[in-house]
């Protein structure tokens, strides 16, 4: 059993930190382009917090597809509607104040829930990708085990391609 | 286990010293040093040599888009590339066929796109 106080626990609280005032900022930003950085920077948090836990290739994943191509996206997506591209303050009401009760009701009811649980544990000693590196084992793993599902990814992700310029191209057509 | 931490530690390292530079240079050490004569010329927002005009809260075009859109999907695919990559030595030809036609599904995606005049700019 490791201290309370290592370093990978001020770590972990440090980057928890991080993560919750990013989500936080996000929903108190009133300009919409502040909100996606703010979503990019909780996107690079959990990155962090997956190389923390030991897995560097998803941690690696989460900075280039989220941090890198979802948040530059959803900026173009603003970029695209004629957006005031700041909402107004909105004013406190009994029933917010009622929805913030329960939301905060439910979150320490779901904490309890979770702690409460006896989650299954594996045994530390062994390993689970036998001596492998994890970006190894998830190499073998696709391309033997998952071989077809990672075929389907491709033909995925050409539709949407495929369907993005389809879409585009009709809305040049109504100009 | 140590020493895989470690090694995090010098990107911690960087990662101050990334955000200290630009701080310290342009907030704490840089007003001490460097003069400090504002014009309003000085002061307008710099485009590349030309006279800044318009409003930059404009609606851009759908091609901009599609452009990110590109970018996202290749993006995944270059994720791929990485544990294909690394798995090679083990997997050989079997692994180089299905990479082979991973990559022509997407290679006719952007052909696709390519002859529906997307990547033109006019």
């Amino acid at each position: 059993m490791s201290p309370l106080w290592s370093a990978q626990m001020i770590a972990f609280f440090l980057i928890s930190l991080f993560i919750l005032a990013c989500a936080v900022m996000m929903l108190s930003f009133r300009k919409v382009v502040y909100m996606a950085l703010a979503v990019g920077g909780v996107f690079i948090g959990c990155a962090a917090l997956y190389i923390l836990l030991g897995a560097e290739f998803v941690g690696i994943a989460q900075v280039v597809v989220y941090a890198g191509a979802i948040t530059i996206l959803i900026l173009f997506a603003i970029m695209l509607t004629n957006h005031e591209a700041t909402e107004p303050e909105e004013p406190w009401t009994v029933r917010k104040a009622l929805a913030a009760v329960g939301c905060f009701l439910l979150g320490v009811t779901l904490l309890f829930v979770i702690r409460g649980q006896a989650w299954p544990q594996g045994d530390p000693s062994v390993d689970v990708n036998q001596g492998m590196s994890n970006t190894l084992a998830i190499g073998e793993a696709l391309f033997k085990s998952y071989m077809i599902p990672f075929e389907l990814v491709s033909l995925l992700l050409t539709v949407a391609l495929v369907g993005a310029v389809i879409l585009a191209q009709q809305r040049k057509g109504d100009q | 286990m140590q020493p895989y931490w470690n090694a995090y530690l010098f990107i911690v390292l960087f990662l101050v010293v990334g955000i200290l530079l630009p701080v310290g240079s342009l907030w704490l050490v840089g007003p001490l040093l460097r003069p400090k004569n504002p014009r309003p010329e000085k002061l307008t927002s710099y485009e590349s040599g030309v006279e800044p005009f318009g409003d930059a809260h404009v609606r851009y075009h759908v091609r901009y888009y599609l452009f990110a859109l590109l970018f996202v999907v290749f993006d995944v695919e270059t994720l791929f590339l990485y544990p294909w990559a690394v798995a090679y030595g083990k997997l050989g030809w079997f692994g180089f066929i299905e990479m082979l036609i991973f990559l022509v599904l997407l290679a006719i995606g952007l052909a696709y796109a390519w002859r529906k005049k997307v990547l033109e700019w006019n």
